[in-house]
């Protein structure tokens, strides 16, 4: 199949910047995640020709938009849409894999549901190459199509997917649950599902963050891809997410080394996905080492790495991409006390207190699974203590909120 | 650089409207659903009125959908699930075979031909032959918009109709496109369509297309 016959031929997106800029990379990552088609043309090889501030992105009605940002390209698209409803049953706060699942159930079972999320459905494994363990997919799924493709299931069953916006408020008064987005928009509903997920645990090292979007990435970087064809990339991290991306890169980069700190990759990584690091002609792994520095002037050049022994060296590469696992993404539902383990992430049901009630808790019965310390909110996925961070397991979750969310609306009337 | 050819004027005139029904009424005889419409406004409505919400679509690339807008209604209305979207969105490197699955069999394909003949056969060329198959038997349903200029006499003529009007002007879209030459590779003559209501033509008394 050639490349003309699997592109949208209506006109595209077209976004000029330069390849340094961490705006122009958070449009084509924003992009790209959202499944928007878009052609990238990198200012430092085609200067624009003209005196326009960049990131600019010319949208198919043939707007204009100086400056850009994902906010901007996200109205411009006609991504914004408001809620429906004056109220809803259900707020499920996420679309990653538990946040679509609870969606899917939801919607389907008849809740009046809406999802929101701050940038684009899929959530992190939503940036996966290839999933290829996941059940009824014997040839494996792109984290992007599962996305997109539960997506499209939600919203067949009536969910409304709110995106591009993130939420910036919480409150619980009278059995409502109201969230607040960025642009203003309020939702209240009866039952809250927080499937909010990790987000990647940052490397703490000079010239990072002054390097993000222009050479240094967190994640797999699934813009990203066709723009390394033939160079050196380097991976950081030792679990399934720096697995994946090294087989996705393997496809486009010269050479691809994944950097590991621990001394193997057996206690981390699938078993499926070491056979392919192993077999994998133009993958090397690298045990016992990591990430010193990075070099670059407006883009990244090369990487310092030091190993187990103390040897210290300069590796030459264009692009890192840091998968060194996730933190639990609380923000948005942070403005209301939920109790939180020492890691951060939300504790659910009966390990909110042993053979007791928890403090403070209201109601005559124990938290229900996955239930907060505050009853109707409910936490699934990778954002829930002990959670097992697996996108089945966190789809499992999701579903099974939904079952819970039923029970508490019962207990509360009119379900 | 690729000497640019004149498309032949011989190919660029509408038939009158009682060819036109002719040649409906002879693909009506072909297993083949057919209507003459007036205009590319009816030919659009006509697509969408067979297109039911949330189906699965792949347009194929065609300037006479362009010019209807059907292929922006595909790809940009919502309403459907654009295959050409969902490629968009495959890893080229790591979806190879899944994309060439999804393109070889969606359960809509909307297109249109390079000739019709008054015999009821229908003409379609493809440089690389991804259109064919889906039209010949992969696709659930086909619908193919005709513009009026495209009938002919006899498949013969039809051919001639590809080689010297229909690739001078898509070699020229091609590589301004995609900086890429167009050939007449494959071609597909539809002849008969065993299964009734599987294939539609939409006959259009205004020219349209290549």
């Amino acid at each position: 199949m050639f490349d003309y016959d699997s592109r949208p031929v209506t006109p595209s997106v077209v976004l000029i910047g330069s390849r340094a800029s961490v705006d122009a990379y958070a449009i084509r990552d924003f992009l790209t995640r959202n499944g928007r088609p878009y052609d990238w043309v990198d200012a430092d090889e085609q200067p624009p020709g003209e005196d326009a501030r960049l990131p600019l992105v010319t949208l198919p009605n043939g707007a204009r938009l100086e400056g850009a940002t994902v906010e901007t390209v996200a109205a411009g698209l006609g991504m914004i849409a408001a809620p429906r409803l004056s109220e809803y049953d259900l707020t499920i706060v996420g679309a990653g894999p538990a946040g679509l699942a609870a969606a899917v159930y939801g919607a389907s079972e008849g809740l009046r549901t809406v999802v929101v999320e701050a940038v684009a459905p899929g959530g992190q494994a939503g940036t996966t190459s290839m999933i290829e363990n996941y059940l009824g997919f014997p040839g494996g799924i792109s984290g992007s199509q599962l996305a997109s493709r539960a997506t499209t299931q939600a919203e067949q069953f009536g969910a409304e997917i709110l995106l591009a916006r993130p939420v910036v408020g919480l409150d619980f008064a009278g059995g409502r649950f109201l969230t607040r987005l960025s642009d203003g928009t309020r939702i209240t509903a009866r039952a809250l599902i927080s499937a909010t997920g990790v987000e990647w645990r940052r490397l703490d090292l000079p010239g990072v963050d002054r390097m993000l979007g222009a050479g240094v990435y967190y994640g797999a970087g699934p813009s990203e891809a066709p723009g390394c064809r033939g160079a050196h990339v380097v991976i950081v991290g030792g679990g399934n997410s720096a697995g994946q991306a090294c087989m996705r890169f393997s496809r486009y980069a010269g050479q691809v080394t994944l950097l590991v700190r621990g001394p193997s990759l057996a206690a981390s990584m699938s078993q499926y996905l070491l056979d392919k690091l192993a077999t994998t002609e133009n993958i090397e792994v690298r045990c016992g080492t990591q990430v010193v520095g990075v070099e670059g002037d407006a883009h990244l050049e090369a990487i310092r790495v030091a190993s187990r022994g103390g040897t210290e060296e300069t590796v030459r590469a264009s692009a890192l991409f840091i998968c060194i696992g996730g933190v639990p993404r609380t923000k948005p539902v942070q403005a209301l006390p939920l109790v939180q383990d020492s890691s951060g992430y939300f504790v659910t049901g009966t390990e909110l207190a042993s053979g007791g009630m928890p403090e403070g808790w209201p109601l005559a019965r124990q938290p229900l699974p996955l239930e907060t310390n505050l009853p109707g909110l409910f936490a699934a996925g990778d954002v829930r203590s002990g959670s097992i961070k697996r996108c089945a397991a966190a789809t499992g979750e999701g579903a099974m909120a939904v079952a819970l969310v039923h029970r508490y609306l019962a207990e509360t009337g009119g379900d | 650089m690729t000497e640019l050819l004149a498309p032949n004027p011989e190919f660029a005139t509408v038939a009158p409207v009682e060819r036109l029904d002719a040649a409906a009424a002879a693909l009506r005889g072909n297993g083949i659903e057919a209507l003459v419409v007036g205009s590319g406004a009816e030919a659009r409505q006509a697509v969408l009125d067979r297109l039911p919400d949330g189906a699965e679509v792949f347009n194929n690339t065609s300037r006479t959908l362009e010019t209807i807008g059907i292929a922006e209604d595909i790809e940009r209305s919502g309403r459907y699930r654009a295959v050409r979207l969902e490629l968009y969105q495959m890893d080229r490197e790591m979806q190879k075979r899944e994309m060439r699955k999804l393109a070889a069999a969606p359960d809509h394909v909307v297109g249109s031909v390079h000739a019709l003949t008054e015999g009821g056969s229908l003409i379609i060329a493809s440089a690389s032959g991804s259109q064919l198959g889906p039209i010949a038997s992969g696709a659930g349903r086909v619908i193919l918009v005709v513009g009026g200029q495209k009938l002919v006499p006899d498949l013969e003529t039809g051919l001639r109709r590809v080689r010297e009007y229909c690739y001078p002007l898509e070699n020229e879209r091609a590589l301004g496109t995609y900086g890429v030459p167009s050939g007449v590779n494959n071609v597909l003559v539809v002849n008969r369509v065993l299964s009734p209501g599987r294939v539609t033509a939409i006959l259009v008394r205004e020219p349209l297309g290549f």
